[in-house]
């Protein structure tokens, strides 16, 4: 497999920032689904604590650096781990400019908590949750789908206009700095 | 090698009264997962993805038990019955999980009439139970959470969104077709939907009640027949005054005092004369058809179960010792599908059915009925609750009869108004909340088996103001002692610049956070009852 293409994705999750309550549907989902190793992370902005998710950069920088081959961007586009090549050596997180590829969770560092599993050593990268969406048949990824409060969105940017993103009330807890009214 | 997935059985998450479509996938022998619905979901939070790992736990109950020397040694099923019935002897109290489904509920309740010695006790959260008797009372509609897209004004008490998540959609769906749209906001531990409001009200610990009172006084609603005296006015009522149409968001988060009655009495007539109806966001999923089902069969009440010393003890489907923080708790028997606070201290432990895996009628979002259908079977030998009083009840040669319920047993109870209290003093010092979390059910007995809860919070998370951990000396992230009540436990910092100084928050989802409030039996409303409690925090 090549390790990149000239496709990119079509769609991607959005986030509606106004609309997070931080329940962690979305890193739940992720993690039940790919052996325990979420791909989501949250990044705290103020009061607001925010799911980060991978943008599915077209030429992405994780999948240059890595020196194993693991990461790829498919024929969709979508920049994916390869699960036996990842060694964990974590050259995509440090090479990720958006601090997706999360390095730990609840004070854990992701790529060793779990050296009982298969998935001990390894970096955790979104993959739009390929095994549903490939099919192209309008299926989310998990954690669109789990989303209780609608934050999150798979949507064309081409062709659909992100809902909600003019109309934000804003939250009112504090200085925040996605306060917008 | 099994190598793909396959879809199995889709269903309802009966974890809260939301009912969220989820389904099964298999990874392999005996392993499953929960899967989501692949387009048009409408959520699913990390309670109901833990469902499918749960189902088929390693350290699920499959087999009765007998405690002897502190062991628990196996036994099989007759066996086991048989010395709960030879222990009974004069009577048996049978304190069965309030969130089964009706069914269930009627058939336990049922056999009451039949074996003089047995009573039953629909176990629900205290504070939910007391908060659904004052709702029914006020005789006002049950919003679901689409109806709450179709509200002008909101008054959220307590972390409603963390109770269900679902809940949230609604009120941002009406806030993005109408951006001025008030959201008022009661919780003194400022949990998610708090980061909402438009409208917050500063309110102290157990004071819950008035401040409702206050904003429902400046709504120009009577608040006498509740609380006794004359409210401040409130600027958050008079952002509701206007509102044709107000949903109340109730949450009764565990240890926030005994007023809750009240709070669903008020709640309900705020509600009814501002033309809105009321969402009451429980546990579980069936909280309203117990509290129903509960008046219409003569269950006895929580509070006379745990003061009747005479019969012996056998709790069905339930973490009774971990809902009420009594972590030594002994009791004769207890039957779980997960071992819990209160197996650890049962003489019998019995295995019994899981949510998913029995069918039954639900009284769900907005209180309609649903019949929701089993994702999977119970394992082999693993019987209902309603099986399992049964099969007592045969042992003690009661003799079968069928049980006629009827539809109209899940109709609205007509039971009394609550009686008006005293506006209660505002604490002094540092006093400790519990909060809710969108990732635990009830107690956490369930999801503390779960490998993303383990995962996220191995140990509770302690939210505090930075004043209070600067006075302290406590820095943040660092773990802690937390003492209450001749009580200590070890918690997580987590400082939280919105938090009010001198309020701490625990997650009402670990037992031993909850055992620093000490339920107790409260005579004034003659229920079990838990209050913020003073609080000492050390590095």
């Amino acid at each position: 497999m090549e390790t990149h293409t000239s496709q990119t994705v079509t769609r991607r999750v959005l986030v509606d920032l106004d609309r997070c309550i931080e329940c962690g549907s979305c890193a739940a989902a992720c993690s039940v689904s790919h052996a325990q190793v979420p791909a989501i992370h949250f990044a705290r902005a103020g009061v607001a604590l925010l799911p980060v998710v991978c943008r599915q950069c077209k030429a992405a920088p994780c999948v240059d650096t890595c020196p194993a081959e693991a990461m790829v961007c498919d024929d969709d586009g979508v920049v994916r781990r390869r699960l036996f090549r990842c060694v964990g050596c974590g050259s995509c997180v440090r090479a990720c400019p958006f601090g997706v590829i999360p390095t730990r969770l609840s004070g854990t560092p992701v790529q060793s908590r779990s050296p009982d599993r298969l998935s001990g050593h390894q970096a955790a990268k979104c993959d739009l949750c390929h095994d549903r969406t490939a099919a192209g048949n309008g299926a989310e990824p998990r954690c669109v789908a789990a989303c209780p409060s609608g934050a999150l969105m798979f949507l064309d940017e081409r062709t659909e206009e992100p809902l909600g993103a003019e109309l934000l009330g804003g939250r009112t807890a504090g200085e925040h700095p996605f306060k917008r009214r | 090698m099994v190598s793909s997935e396959r879809h199995e059985q889709t269903s309802r998450c009966t974890l809260c009264p939301a009912g969220c479509e989820l389904g099964l996938a298999r990874r392999g022998p005996e392993i499953w997962r929960t899967e989501y619905p692949l387009m048009g979901g409408r959520g699913l939070c990390p309670r109901g993805g833990a469902l499918g790992e749960l189902l088929c736990h390693r350290s699920r109950i499959v087999a009765p038990g007998l405690r002897r020397d502190g062991a628990l040694h196996l036994a099989v099923m007759s066996s086991a019955v048989g010395a709960i019935v030879d222990a009974a002897g004069e009577g048996l109290t049978v304190l069965l999980d309030g969130n089964l489904p009706a069914e269930q509920i009627a058939a336990a309740a049922g056999w009451q009439d039949r074996w003089a010695q047995l009573k039953v006790c629909l176990v629900l959260p205290p504070a939910e139970e007391q908060l659904l008797l004052g709702v029914e009372a006020s005789g006002v509609d049950y919003l679901s959470s689409a109806d709450l897209a179709s509200c002008d004004g909101f008054v959220i008490v307590g972390d409603a969104f963390a109770a269900n998540p679902m809940c949230s959609r609604g009120v941002f769906d009406r806030r993005r077709a109408e951006p001025r749209t008030p959201i008022v906001v009661i919780d003194p531990a400022v949990g998610s939907a708090a980061k909402f409001a438009s409208h917050r009200v500063a309110v102290a610990p157990g004071m819950e009640l008035a401040a409702l009172a206050s904003v429902a006084a400046s709504a120009d609603v009577a608040t006498g027949a509740v609380l006794s005296g004359e409210p401040a006015p409130s600027e958050a009522g008079a952002a509701i005054a206007q509102c044709r149409r107000l949903g109340v968001i109730l949450a009764a988060e565990h240890g926030r005092g005994a007023a809750w009655r009240q709070i669903g009495y008020l709640a309900g007539r705020l509600a009814a004369a501002k033309g809105g109806g009321v969402a009451v966001q429980t546990t579980g999923a069936n909280a309203l058809a117990a509290v129903r089902l509960g008046v219409r069969y003569g269950t006895v009440c929580l509070a006379e179960a745990m003061a009747n010393d005479s019969d012996a003890k056998l709790v069905i489907g339930c973490d009774l010792a971990g809902m009420l923080g009594m972590l030594n708790l002994r009791v004769l028997g207890a039957a779980a599908a997960l071992p819990n606070a209160t197996t650890a201290g049962a003489t019998i432990v019995l295995p019994v059915a899981m949510p998913g895996e029995y069918a039954g009628t639900y009284l769900l979002d907005g209180g309609s009925r649903v019949w929701v259908r089993p994702v999977m079977p119970p394992p082999a030998g693993v019987p209902t609750a309603d099986d399992l009083i049964g099969a007592l009840a045969l042992a003690a040669g009661v003799r079968p009869e069928p049980v006629e319920r009827r539809d109209s047993d899940l109709d609205r109870v007509d039971v009394p108004a609550p009686p008006p209290v005293e506006p209660p003093r505002p604490p002094r010092g540092p006093m400790l909340l519990l909060g809710r979390r969108a990732d635990q059910a009830g107690e956490g007995a369930l999801t503390a088996h779960a490998a993303w809860q383990a995962a996220v919070q191995p140990v509770p998370e302690l939210r505090i103001a930075p004043a209070d951990a600067e006075a302290a000396g406590i820095e943040n992230f660092s773990i802690v002692t937390v003492r209450a009540a001749n009580r200590a436990v070890k918690a997580a910092v987590k400082m939280t610049p919105e938090l009010p100084p001198g309020v701490m928050v625990l997650p009402e989802g670990f037992p031993q956070a909850r055992a620093l409030l000490g339920a107790r039996v409260d005579d004034s409303i003659g229920a079990v009852a838990a209050s913020p409690a003073a609080v000492e925090v050390s590095a």
